[in-house]
């Protein structure tokens, strides 16, 4: 966590202010490093969070290197691992698309890695956490449901329609469950996006507060705070495998419902 | 009213939500941990939904939270 | 508490509480996301995804074949185990019909056997019955002779004392008689 950085603020700040100000936001804070712009339109500056989107990368290519360096038909250990990997998310994609997700995997599978490593790569102290960035989940799962949007119309045509009519249901009741349906979809990339930035935060704001307490408070009280970030971090590599896991597991149900509707 | 101390008092409004992610977790182990006894040889299947709906229930906690961010930006 | 984070925060953010929601930073991470995700796509399906791909290919056409070898052998063993009941059958067929045969050859033995003794029986018998029949008859010849010596003995005294010839022969008729009389006993 950022909390080494979180700390050393805050002492630069009690030395400057006296008493230690509480900042535990202050590990989200996005810094360009280097500005550039493409042809003035686009902004592709590389900031704290595009270096750690690259380190995240790079950390998902060392491990499925590392377990396939040398491949075996007997796996070893990393080899185990890394096919556990591919078979997880396997299993998804089959699980819930069935036959016709199998153009998807690459991307669900890239998806999911992406996901889980920015998760685990925040937690290295004095990292910079890129899926607590809203905009960062916002980006891809406004991408997905597009995408799934899009993808129903050019499978099912104008028949896509009728994904916003709810079966069985009584023609009168029509003005009502069809605007509920039609919020409903607009619903599923704000509450993707922010289920997952949520979650980072508030893990990463707990620890930065507890780190807080475990320089402010004297010695004997700081074992308690310091105890607990050592729980919760556990907590926090749990929460970064559950919260990718359920990012992946909604995409393909997002991806299923444009195949095979409701 | 200080428009500071409305949004504070707004914020600890927001963390109310947690109350109901609270109940839901509460629910949502109670009632696992009931079928689990029921049929123990459906826990594999059964853990897979438990950890999905947590992080769903938890979700909604953190929406609380959210809300409570964005008053503080407000303040 | 919370009042020093929102002046702590509001040193850094100017418009908001979350670093999150600047503005200023999005149009850079939107970039770069969509990017990133690309280039990991690119590099996961070019060099990752192949490999992982051909191990499990490898590992299931292995398992495949291991299957197929074991699906042959239990076949193999099948056929040895059906063979093997095949020569059990013969042998134990062939191990009933000796047997049996053993069995008839050796009533037929005991027939002959019977048989032969039986005759032997009957051959001594006869034997034996023949024997008595000479031993008899050469018992009667000689009771015969003894009694005609006897007699003639008898009718040289009787002569001696002078009776008539046909007193004589009376008496040897009567003699015989009784000779026939004693041979009638002895039977």
């Amino acid at each position: 966590m950022s909390s080494t950085v979180t700390s050393t603020d805050v002492t630069n700040h009690a030395i400057a202010a006296v008493a230690p100000k509480m900042d535990p936001l202050h590990h989200f804070l996005v810094t360009k490093q280097v500005d550039v712009s493409f042809l003035g339109l686009l902004d592709i500056s590389i900031s704290n969070s595009v270096l750690w989107m690259w380190i995240a990368i790079a950390l998902v290519m060392i491990f499925f290197r590392l377990a396939f360096k040398n491949p075996t038909t007997v796996p070893g250990r990393m080899q185990s691992l890394g096919e556990l990997g591919y078979l997880f998310i396997h299993g998804i994609v089959t699980e819930i698309i069935g036959d016709k997700g199998r153009p998807f995997f690459p991307y669900i599978f890239t998806l999911f890695y992406f996901i889980l490593f920015c998760n685990l790569a925040g937690l290295i102290p004095g990292s910079f956490t890129v899926t607590s960035q809203l905009i960062v989940t916002a980006t891809f799962s406004m991408s997905i449901v597009a995408f799934s949007f899009v993808y129903g119309f050019y499978l099912h045509g104008s028949h896509y329609l009728k994904f916003f009519v709810p079966s069985g249901v009584p023609v009168l009741l029509m003005p009502l469950m069809v605007p509920i349906e039609i919020i409903s979809f607009l619903a599923r990339p704000v509450s993707l996006a922010v289920r997952l930035f949520a979650n980072m935060t508030a893990g990463h704001t707990m620890l930065a507060v507890m780190f807080f307490y475990v320089i402010t408070l004297p010695w004997w009280g700081a074992w308690l705070p310091f105890g607990f970030t050592v729980v919760f971090t556990g907590v926090e590599i749990f929460i970064g495998f559950i919260q990718a896991y359920i990012f992946t597991i909604l995409t393909c149900v997002y991806i299923n419902d444009s195949i095979h509707m409701h | 009213m200080d428009a500071t101390a409305a949004a504070l008092i707004g914020m600890g409004l927001a963390a109310l939500g947690f109350a109901g992610s609270g109940v839901g977790l509460g629910v949502l182990f109670g009632k696992a941990i009931e079928a689990i006894a029921r049929q123990p040889a459906a826990e594999a299947q059964l853990a897979k939904y438990i950890w999905i709906g947590m992080a769903f229930v938890e979700a909604v906690a953190l929406y609380g939270l959210v809300v409570a961010f964005i008053i503080m930006g407000k303040a | 508490m919370i009042a020093t984070a929102v002046a702590a925060t509001a040193e850094h953010t100017a418009s908001s509480g979350m670093p999150q929601f600047e503005p200023s930073v999005f149009g850079h991470q939107i970039f770069w996301s969509i990017a990133s995700f690309f280039i990991l796509l690119y590099l996961l399906k070019t060099h990752v995804l192949p490999a992982i791909e051909k191990v499990l290919d490898a590992r299931g056409n292995k398992i495949r074949s291991d299957l197929e070898n074991a699906e042959q052998s239990r076949r193999l063993a099948e056929k040895a185990a059906i063979d093997t009941q095949k020569q059990l059958n013969a042998a134990r067929r062939m191990a009933e019909q000796t047997i049996e045969e053993a069995r008839l050859e050796s009533a037929r033995y005991r027939e002959m056997a019977r048989e032969s003794l039986s005759q032997e029986l009957a051959k001594k018998k006869s034997v034996a019955l023949a024997e008595i029949e000479t031993a008899k008859q050469k018992a009667m010849t000689e009771l015969h002779h003894v009694a005609v010596d006897i007699a003639m003995l008898a009718t040289e005294k009787l002569i001696a004392k002078n009776m008539t010839k046909t007193e004589t022969n009376k008496m040897v008729q009567e003699a015989i008689a009784a000779i026939q009389e004693h041979k009638g006993q002895v039977h």
